[in-house]
């Protein structure tokens, strides 16, 4: 009797012990899929069909359905964009892997996570992984994109084409880039951000770009700075080759055109700006074809062309959220985007003019690399900007030099901008 | 003639049919040696010439000038905190003008047109820089000829006095800057502090290298007509020439007795200030450098007066040359070291930062120019002042600001729907300036042929551009205002069509309620439309 009253005892003192942790691993479901289960089991079932063709203008109506309006757009009028036709193939849907890193970041800070009355993730900066892994409102999603910091630090190379598709005429322009997350690290050690001695500015994310092109171009380089004060405007620095002078810009700056593309400041990485600047709406979930998994080797374009061909779209349950900037007078009226639920990397998205016109769509296409610490992050391998009013694009494709490298922070000084520069 | 068209024709066909398929700078080596380059065509037509000058012109041809340029950076080697480089930007021109215009050719004294006319005023002129740079850990070494560029704000250059300009061509602004600048033989050395504020210490030593300033020439389209005015017997050799001779002939040589040295540093602090937080740019600067513009030699001046015909002596060599060119005598010789170039100190100071609240970046320099060398006269003198004799030299000193507020104004009407054809990014990038002059001492005292006896000086200025067609298109206008009524204007339009062909179409005018008011006031008359059309890989 008494050893069975002891046995009820542990159990119920175990219980007890375990009960916060049991309730709150049971709260964060994490990493979360595209598809799982029956409905994974239906995709299969249409890849069955779809997978390894060629879709083109042509035939582009037999998958209307998982086309965003832009893609579809520019595929039906190809000429539009200087192609005689456009093509993508449809390949399998795989889920991500998640990194190690991410996983344990967002299941230790999550469950702890919450918006102010400003829409503002509370500790914003002392956290790290996807603050909202059951995300479910547009500000919510925002927030897990912005907290996605693919692998830390990067170094890549862009090059592109800024193309005219009615004249053809194409001007080349290319960068190195490196940049770091001081916050919210989840690979780089030290995790969950570099400690406050070294970070005395409180800066969150930064990051350094060379231009390698065009020729007016070359070796301008530009330093800018986001903080973890949230009302604090970004700093940006660029050192203009031509004028050889280092000056400040003011960050209102950020709706010029970068270096002619059909890309403003703000459109970097989807959105490179704190998510407050804007106001959230859900739209709700779409089962879109997007480049998830794309060897930039396959993307292909003749001279004047400015949507790539040979995209390898792959079936993904994206959110689609509704972004409108505070300022009346933002050079949008309107965006929409298409965030990846497996690591709210935005995939695509719609602007629109004041009007409410659909002017451009930014595609942002993936691809899995390994970074330093063995781990695996999902990081742009290739991309387009389309001017759907102009008939103008920008593609442009990344070499990755390297991920969750140890990038020396004296990097991210305005020293570095004339350093090497000639 | 012919010779030089048919080779520029060759090398436009090279540049078009080889080229093409390098859509940047390119490399060579291994990747080791990366080449970049570029060939203009730059006219200026003038739109209002003068009556006065009509005589020494056939056409309204302002410039006709071909230049080359040829950027070389060699990787030397790279490894883990050490790297050498070497950098040589080289240029080639050729002023067509005088060629084709028989009357202007007349106008220019031989020996300036032949420095005027291509890149040999001196024997290294044809190297705009060329360095080796070396860096290691925190170090970084520049020996060799290089430009050195300290100023922040817009079209003036208060704390920028290294390096001198060659303004013989056109205005800054539509030349680049790098290309007017004149390269000197210097060591540069930069130390990258861990020291608060991100300091960056700057040191150089220009062990005797001197480059003046280079002022339009005399009888060129941005120079005077000789003078004084012969008219129906136009000729060269007027006071002007006769004083960019003798400039030349003073230069002080290479030695290291007259070196000049600088340092500067740079840092980057927080301030807060009513709960905004302010990140500065900022500089201090030391430079103990020549003045640009020499002063009368003691020895030779020779006694102040009009009837001074000593041609061994300043003031007689003037009146010498006046009175020759007017009744037809043999013109003196020239005489060598007339002028002194004398060195000064300058302290500088800038400060640039974004401020929220006026959503723009100002920026801000000052600079302490102490004992800067003048030329005294009798101010009793009852002639115009560039007549007047020189009695001896002084010195003063001189205050100098300059204060930029840079904002971006969005501008609705581009960014309006209807509007989107024209690609515009809806923005209008505005540059307001403020400079100030305030000369030290009794000015009245100092010899100039500008602005005599004016203490201080007051200006603004505007830049406001913007791109259109995804940048293709730039139009520019920029506005320069003297409060003594003086200044000038230019509308342009530049065309960067695709990766290789860059175009700027311009229009300049000058005015000027007193063109003795300023050297940039004398340019009234001057108004011109210009082209720039060029090639770059």
């Amino acid at each position: 009797m008494m050893r069975k009253m002891k046995s009820l005892l542990m159990s119920i003192s175990l219980v007890l012990i375990m009960f916060p942790v049991l309730s709150i691993a049971g709260e964060v479901t994490f990493p979360t899929f595209s598809y799982e289960g029956q409905e994974l089991a239906k995709v299969r079932e249409w890849e069955k069909t779809w997978v390894g063709k060629k879709v083109s203008t042509e035939n582009i109506d037999q998958v209307k359905e998982f086309l965003s309006e832009g893609v579809y757009k520019a595929m039906k009028t190809p000429q539009t964009f200087g192609a005689p036709s456009l093509w993508f193939e449809i390949v399998p849907y795989k889920p991500y892997e998640v990194s190690k890193g991410m996983i344990e970041a967002t299941k230790k800070y999550a469950p702890g996570s919450r918006l102010d009355a400003n829409e503002a993730l509370v500790n914003f900066g002392d956290v790290a992984g996807y603050p909202f892994p059951q995300a479910k409102t547009g500000a919510e999603m925002a927030w897990n994109f912005d907290s996605n910091t693919r692998g830390d630090t990067h170094h890549v190379m862009n090059e592109g084409e800024v193309v005219d598709c009615r004249t053809r005429l194409e001007r080349h322009a290319g960068h190195l880039r490196w940049d770091t997350y001081w916050m919210s690290r989840t690979e780089v050690a030290p995790i969950p951000k570099i400690p406050e001695d070294k970070n005395n500015r409180g800066i969150f994310r930064s990051f350094f770009q060379r231009h390698i092109a065009p020729v007016d171009f070359v070796d301008t380089t530009m330093l800018e700075i986001r903080y973890k004060d949230l009302t604090r405007e970004e700093d940006l620095w660029v050192y203009t080759a031509m004028f050889r002078r280092i000056r400040r810009y003011a960050t209102s700056q950020r709706s010029d055109t970068i270096d002619g593309t059909d890309m403003i400041y703000d459109d970097q990485d989807g959105w490179y700006t704190a998510p407050t600047w804007n106001t959230y709406k859900l739209l709700g979930r779409a089962d879109l074809l997007v480049g998830r998994h794309q060897d930039n080797k396959n993307a292909q374009r003749v001279t004047g062309q400015g949507f790539w061909n040979g995209i390898q779209r792959e079936r993904a349950n994206l959110y689609a959220v509704e972004v409108v900037n505070k300022d009346k007078n933002y050079i949008y009226g309107k965006q929409i985007w298409y965030l990846d639920p497996e690591t709210w990397q935005m995939n695509f998205k719609m602007m629109y003019n004041r009007q409410g016109e659909l002017w451009k769509m930014y595609e942002m296409f993936y691809n899995e690399y390994p970074t330093v610490q063995g781990q695996k992050a999902a990081y742009l391998s290739c991309e387009h900007t389309v001017d759907f009013i102009r008939h103008h694009g920008s593609p442009s494709k990344y070499t990755i030099k390297g991920i969750g490298l140890d990038i020396k922070l004296e990097q991210y000084q305005t020293s570095s901008l004339k350093e090497k520069a000639y | 003639m012919k010779r030089k068209i048919l080779l520029t024709a060759t090398f436009l066909f090279v540049l078009m049919v080889v080229l093409p398929r390098l859509s940047f700078a390119f490399y060579l080596l291994d990747d080791k040696l990366r080449v970049k380059g570029s060939i203009y065509e730059f006219s200026i037509i003038g739109t209002n010439i003068d009556h006065k000058v009509k005589h020494y012109r056939d056409t309204n041809l302002g410039l006709m000038r071909t230049k080359a340029t040829l950027e070389l950076l060699y990787k030397g080697w790279e490894c883990q905190d050490s790297m050498l480089n070497v950098f040589g930007f080289f240029k080639y021109w050729y002023e067509a003008t005088p060629d084709i215009d028989k009357k202007y050719r007349k106008a220019i004294d031989p020996e300036l047109r032949r420095k005027f006319q291509t890149s040999r005023y001196d024997q290294d002129d044809w190297i705009n820089e060329l360095y080796v740079d070396y860096y290691r850990g925190p170090w970084n070494i520049r020996a060799g000829k290089q430009i050195v560029f300290w100023s922040e704000v817009e079209l003036t250059r208060t704390i920028d006095q290294i390096n001198q300009l060659d303004l013989r061509h056109s205005t800054p602004g539509i030349d680049p800057w790098d290309e007017i600048k004149m390269g000197l033989w210097m060591f540069r050395g930069f130390y990258n502090s861990h020291l608060p504020g991100q300091l960056i210490f700057e040191g150089i030593w220009i062990p005797g290298d001197f480059e003046p300033v280079r002022t339009p020439t005399e009888g060129t389209f941005m120079g005077d007509p000789p003078a004084p005015d012969l008219g129906h017997k136009p000729t060269y050799g007027g006071q002007n020439a006769a004083i960019e001779k003798t400039w030349n002939r003073s230069r002080p040589a290479v030695s290291l007795r007259n070196s000049s040295f600088a340092a500067r540093v740079r840092g980057n602090s927080e301030v807060f200030l009513f709960k905004t937080a302010y990140l500065l740019d900022w500089t201090l600067s030391y430079y103990h450098g020549m003045n640009n513009t020499p002063v009368a030699r003691h020895g030779t001046i020779g006694f102040a007066s009009q009837y001074n015909l000593n041609p061994n002596t300043l003031n007689g060599y003037m009146d010498t040359n006046a009175l020759s060119r007017v009744f037809g005598f043999k013109r003196p010789k020239v005489p060598s070291r007339l002028w002194e170039y004398k060195f000064e100190d300058m302290f500088g100071a800038s400060l640039q930062t974004y401020v929220p609240s006026l959503k723009g970046v100002l920026r801000g320099e000052f600079l302490y120019e102490l004992g800067r060398p003048e030329s005294t006269i009798n101010p009793k003198e009852d002639v115009a002042s560039y007549q007047k004799s020189i009695t001896g030299t002084a010195r003063e000193d001189v205050v100098n600001v300059g204060v930029t507020y840079d904002r971006p104004i969005p501008v609705g009407f581009l960014r309006s729907p209807s509007m989107q054809w024209l690609g515009s990014n809806g923005t209008i990038d505005a540059s307001f300036g403020w400079n100030e002059q305030w000369k030290r001492g009794d000015v009245k005292m100092y010899h100039s042929t500008f602005g005599e006896g004016q203490k201080i000086q007051t200006a603004f200025n505007i830049t406001a551009r913007t791109g259109l067609r995804n940048n293709e298109l730039t139009p520019v206008f920029r506005a320069f205002w003297n409060t003594r009524k003086w200044g000038y204007y230019v509308l342009a339009l530049a065309y960067s069509p695709g990766a290789h062909v860059r175009a700027e179409f311009g229009y300049m005018a000058f005015f000027a309620h007193n063109v003795w008011d300023s050297n940039e006031a004398h340019a009234k008359g001057k108004d011109q439309v210009y082209l720039k059309l060029g090639y770059e890989f």
